[in-house]
């Protein structure tokens, strides 16, 4: 097909632009969190920063066991996504392989299960909790995040396993493997870019969570970032090069995580996602 | 190779390569009686984990909610864990009060502007990507995908800066391009210009999904489809409506589902926003049974109302929901 | 009360330490030490952000665990969603024993019956408290808390930039308040003042200047009072003062902190607690040398102008299993040695009267003294603090009128959710 020099040139300018849009606030996040105060709070902007300083990142590191609120949050959001991904794959292969009574019931209970509306049921969960005397502690949270996010990972996953091909599932029976044993080494490795694309979302959704270990934690010992920077940000509103550098912090992981997972697993996607 | 030497096998070449031998004996797993009853039974042993993960975690409160939702319920009987039930006061008082409808008129319509934003703006730079060169889509996927990865909590503080009334760089901007009334401009002192600041961050963090799904969904179109309608003589604009969309309308009725669900459920955003401020003009069903329940202290209030905010969502959302059953039915 | 307060910097810090008067009680009391049944325990005390200098809370520790032989353990709170805490912590089996509470809230936890009624211990130990600090702690007749500490609201200014526009004394009516603003408007480039639109306490103060009634009773209940005109004659004496001032309308005094505005030397004067000029030392250290205090001035110079008498009182909690421990701590905290102490630390005033001494030498309670005789609080009913709860109405119409509203007006549009919170059961 034949494009005029426009037709050649718009695409690409279009993108241009939307790729700045869409990058400017988290290279303004960074580039006001190595900026000294004086080129912050500047008559004109400073685009590119100049002077570079840490000081920022010291005084956002330098909470109350800020590293036992790192690890916390590691280790929740990791046990939640890994918890939610093996309870999602038993069900997945269910709904996306086997024909049974009731099946499009359970997918729409996972469908209504996806509209739990989390930050107003805090009181109750919060009350459960409490007379289970489970208070401070990360097992309450690290369950009840997989929850949050296992209804979507359980409808994603399903479209990942609907888009094996159902032949080399047969073929590797007829070879003398057993459903399981077929699911194991056929499925599971074709499944990979799925699992991963699927963790993405579990990951921000555990890794941003607030409202209910706020009420469930009182113990500093076992909060987790989220109420760091929002602490943060109470005490030092006004000083944006400190918020911007715990902000920086706290969304580096999940920048890093989702830049290496994504390009690997967009491309299954598709399938998964997508078909309600 | 054989399947009985699966233990030392590596997990990640396809199996069908090295199955060759004949299949064993039937074993434990094999076509007896017994077993095909357990074959029966097989999806619900799977889904069982699932289901009772979602039948206590997420079932147990709901149903504690829907309890505290005919309780009065203050500090004092939660302190003193007094159970007082009251009827149906709690609806009584929400559904009779002025606030409710507005919040629940508001949020329809924050939720379908945002959505329509997201769906349209999405669709269009999905369709960009695919026209794209092989350097400049990277670049532009690149850029999505930071948006998309941000977390949510340092967004919200990250926009409250970009949009900070004194050294905020969108009120510096506004004010080079000659609108100098915006140099010093309140974005969060009224309802609109507040929830252009939350829609624009909305819609910034939402659009990748949309655009980086769909983008993925159209390289799966088989080309033939698009070979098939030039034959016919159909034009560029004939083969999307007849291909492209066709094709993709599935993924945007799901994509649509769950952007709905996401958008009318957002809450740290507005919240940490400005807490649903100015003068509660902000509030959406989220935030303000968060701030009537949390908030006030009046948490079986704040009960009924989620719970009526379930019901809205509900309602919103039931055209997919019968699509769905109607779909699933067909399939089987 | 104080609220979100980032870090308190004792302002008296470089006073002399009163700790080597510790000594001689020390023996006495060791003697008849609580009983051993107190080993091995540990009590657990929340204090706010900045309530607790760190050597008050280490001496307080040391002679507690040494009087009775159990561990004491401090937890520092921060005032953002403070309620929620306190509210949902005193339902659980393991409470704080002993948590600070701000005084306006005190009615509504004692309403609540999660606080331990504290009668005995007032008859111990609290026969002197003063009586208008105490009565927030009283609910039905009965003692719920122990006063603590108090503080009320100051001028902090900048004595260069008051230099600078030729101002030779601090003024001492509200009159040469408002001439002296002028006059740095006029001749500096500094900002006269920084009042953002929202320091409700302020306006509460003025409030009590007036003689106004924020609440009033209509049958047996409370409604708003918002429109009374003596309220909309402060609303208007806010909005003046506001009118000295570039800061945001729809922001409070903690949002952002005040005190670090004015640290960065281009404003003339705020109205703070005496600690917020510690805040403002912490962030640009060369402020401290222009710092300088005054009361705030009233109609005329023998009245000083009414302020918001904050503070914090002692409570036990009921679900705590070391009652008697809980006590033993608060008769140390409050005795008069390290009661005196906060007070010279912190600079706040003390809980009774005989103890005002310790704030001689501290610019900033000196100032503040003069209005705490004027002081009031918010309506001390178990209602009212629901009327603070975030978004707080008081401030929609502080808001709405410096917008532009009249204050009949902005009353109007808020006194429904006034009347709403103050009917709501508890």
């Amino acid at each position: 097909m034949k494009r005029s020099v426009f037709g050649r040139v718009w695409p690409n300018a279009t993108a241009g632009v939307l790729f700045a849009g869409f990058v400017f606030p988290v290279y303004w996040m960074f580039a006001t969190a190595f900026k000294p105060t004086g080129d912050i709070i500047a008559e004109s902007p400073v685009w590119f920063p100049a002077d570079v300083t840490a000081g920022h990142f010291a005084k956002a590191v330098d909470a109350d066991h800020f590293w036992t609120l790192v690890l916390n949050s590691v280790t929740v959001t990791v046990s939640a996504v890994l918890l939610s991904l093996v309870i999602a794959l038993f069900a997945a292969f269910a709904l996306a392989r086997m024909r049974f009574r009731g099946r499009r019931g359970f997918i729409v209970t996972f469908m209504l299960a996806q509209m739990a509306p989390w930050e107003v049921m805090v009181i109750a969960i919060y009350m459960l909790v409490r007379d289970n005397d489970l208070l401070d502690s990360l097992v309450p949270l690290t369950v009840f995040y997989a929850i949050m996010v296992l209804p979507l990972t359980i409808l994603t996953l399903r479209g990942y396993v609907a888009a094996v091909p159902k032949e080399l599932e047969e073929s590797a029976m007829v070879d003398g493997c057993t459903r399981t044993q077929a699911f194991v080494r056929v499925i599971f490795p074709l499944l990979a870019p799925g699992l991963m694309a699927t963790s993405l979302f579990g990951f921000i959704t555990a890794w941003n969570e607030f409202p209910l270990v706020l009420i469930l934690n009182k113990d500093i010992e076992k909060q987790t970032l989220p109420l760091w920077l929002s602490q943060f940000q109470t005490a030092f509103g006004d000083d944006w090069g400190a918020t911007m550098a715990a902000s920086s912090l706290f969304a580096l992981p999940i920048l890093v995580l989702f830049i290496f997972l994504q390009r690997k697993a967009v491309s299954g996607l598709t399938d998964g996602a997508v078909k309600g | 190779m054989s399947v009985q030497t699966e233990g030392t096998d590596t997990a990640g070449e396809p199996a069908v390569h090295k199955a060759r031998l004949p299949a064993p004996p039937a074993g434990g797993d094999g076509g007896s009686a017994p077993s095909a009853r357990r074959g029966a039974a097989a999806p619900y042993l799977l889904l069982l984990p699932a289901l009772l993960a979602t039948l206590i975690l997420l079932g147990w409160p709901l149903v504690k909610n829907g309890m505290l939702s005919f309780q009065n319920l203050n500090p004092r009987q939660l302190i003193q864990h007094l159970t007082e039930w009251n009827g149906g006061d709690n609806y009584r008082e929400v559904l009779t009060g002025s606030d409710f409808w507005h919040v629940v008129e508001r949020s329809v319509v924050f939720t379908a502007v945002n959505v329509v934003l997201i769906m349209l703006l999405g669709t269009l730079i999905g369709l960009l990507l695919a026209r794209l060169g092989k350097r400049m889509r990277l670049l532009l996927m690149l850029g999505l995908v930071l948006a998309w990865a941000m977390p949510v909590i340092a967004a919200t503080t990250v926009y409250q800066w970009l949009f900070a009334q004194r050294f905020g760089v969108v009120n510096w901007v506004l004010d080079r391009l000659g609108w100098h009334s915006m140099a010093d401009y309140n974005w969060f002192g009224s309802q609109l210009s507040t929830f252009s600041v939350i829609t624009l961050l909305i819609v910034w963090q939402s659009i990748p999904f949309v655009a980086i799904n769909l983008y993925a969904a159209t390289t799966t179109i088989p080309r033939e489809l698009y070979e098939a309608a030039s034959l016919d003589g159909a034009g560029a604009w004939k083969s999307f409506t007849s291909v492209t969309l066709p094709f993709l309308r599935p993924f945007l009725y799901a994509t649509t589902f769950l952007e709905v669900i996401w958008v009318f459920k957002a809450f740290p955003q507005i919240f940490a926003i400005n807490e649903g401020g100015p003068d509660h003009l902000t509030e959406t069903l989220p935030i303000y049974a968060f701030v009537e329940g949390v908030g006030n202290q009046h948490f079986g209030v704040g009960a009924a109302i989620s719970f009526l905010t379930v019901l809205v969502l509900l309602v919103i959302t039931s055209y997919y929901l019968r699509m769905v059953l109607k779909q699933e039915e067909d399939e089987l | 009360m104080k609220r979100k307060l980032a870090a308190a910097i004792v302002i008296a810090g470089m006073m002399v330490s009163v700790s080597a008067c510790g000594g001689d009680d020390d023996k006495d009391t060791g003697k008849n030490a609580g009983p051993d049944s107190f080993k091995g325990q540990t009590l657990t005390v929340w204090t706010m952000d900045g309530s607790a200098p760190p050597q008050w809370s280490k001496d307080v520790r040391a002679a507690f665990e040494k009087k009775t032989g159990a561990k004491l353990k401090f937890e520092t709170q921060k005032w953002d969603g403070i309620q929620q805490k306190i509210t949902t912590a005193l339902s659980e089996s393991n409470p704080p024993d002993v948590l600070e509470v701000g005084n306006t809230q005190t009615p509504a936890y004692a309403a609540t019956g999660g606080l331990a009624e504290l009668g005995d211990l007032k008859q111990e130990i609290g026969s002197d408290w003063t009586p208008s600090v105490s009565q927030s702690s009283v609910f039905d007749g009965k003692q719920y808390a122990a006063p603590w500490y108090f503080a009320n609201r100051v001028v902090i200014y900048n004595k260069k930039i008051w230099a600078k526009a030729g101002i030779k004394d601090t003024p001492k009516t509200r009159d040469e308040f408002f001439e002296d603003l002028d006059a740095i408007d006029r001749k500096t480039d500094a900002e006269p003042l920084y009042l953002p639109g929202q320091n409700w306490y302020f306006f509460d103060g003025l409030t009590i200047g007036q003689g106004a009634d924020l609440v009033k009773k209509q049958g047996d209940k409370y409604v708003s009072n918002l429109g009374d005109p003596k309220v909309s004659a402060a609303m208007e004496l806010y909005k003046k003062y506001a009118a000295y001032s570039k800061a945001p309308k729809d922001k409070d005094e903690a949002t952002p902190q005040q005190a670090t505005i004015f640290a960065k030397g281009r404003t003339g004067a705020f109205i703070g607690m005496g600690w917020e000029a510690g805040t403002a030392i912490q962030a640009n250290k060369s402020i401290e040398k222009d710092l300088g205090y005054f009361t705030i001035p009233g109609e005329s110079a023998d009245k000083p102008e009414g302020v918001f008498l904050g503070g914090s009182n002692l409570a036990v909690a009921q679900g705590s299993k070391k009652q008697a421990l809980a006590k033993e701590f608060l008769k140390i905290a409050l005795s008069d040695q390290y009661e005196g102490r906060l007070a010279k630390l912190n600079g706040v005033i003390p809980n009774k009267e005989s103890l005002e001494s310790n704030l001689e030498g501290n610019g900033a309670a000196e100032a503040a003294a003069p209005g705490a005789a004027a002081g009031g609080t918010t309506p001390l009913i178990p209602e009212w603090a629901a009327v603070e709860n975030t978004p707080n109405p008081i401030k929609s119409y502080m808001t709405a009128v410096l917008n532009g509203k009249s204050p009949a007006a902005a009353a109007k549009q808020v006194e429904g959710e006034i009347n709403k919170r103050l009917a709501q059961q508890n």
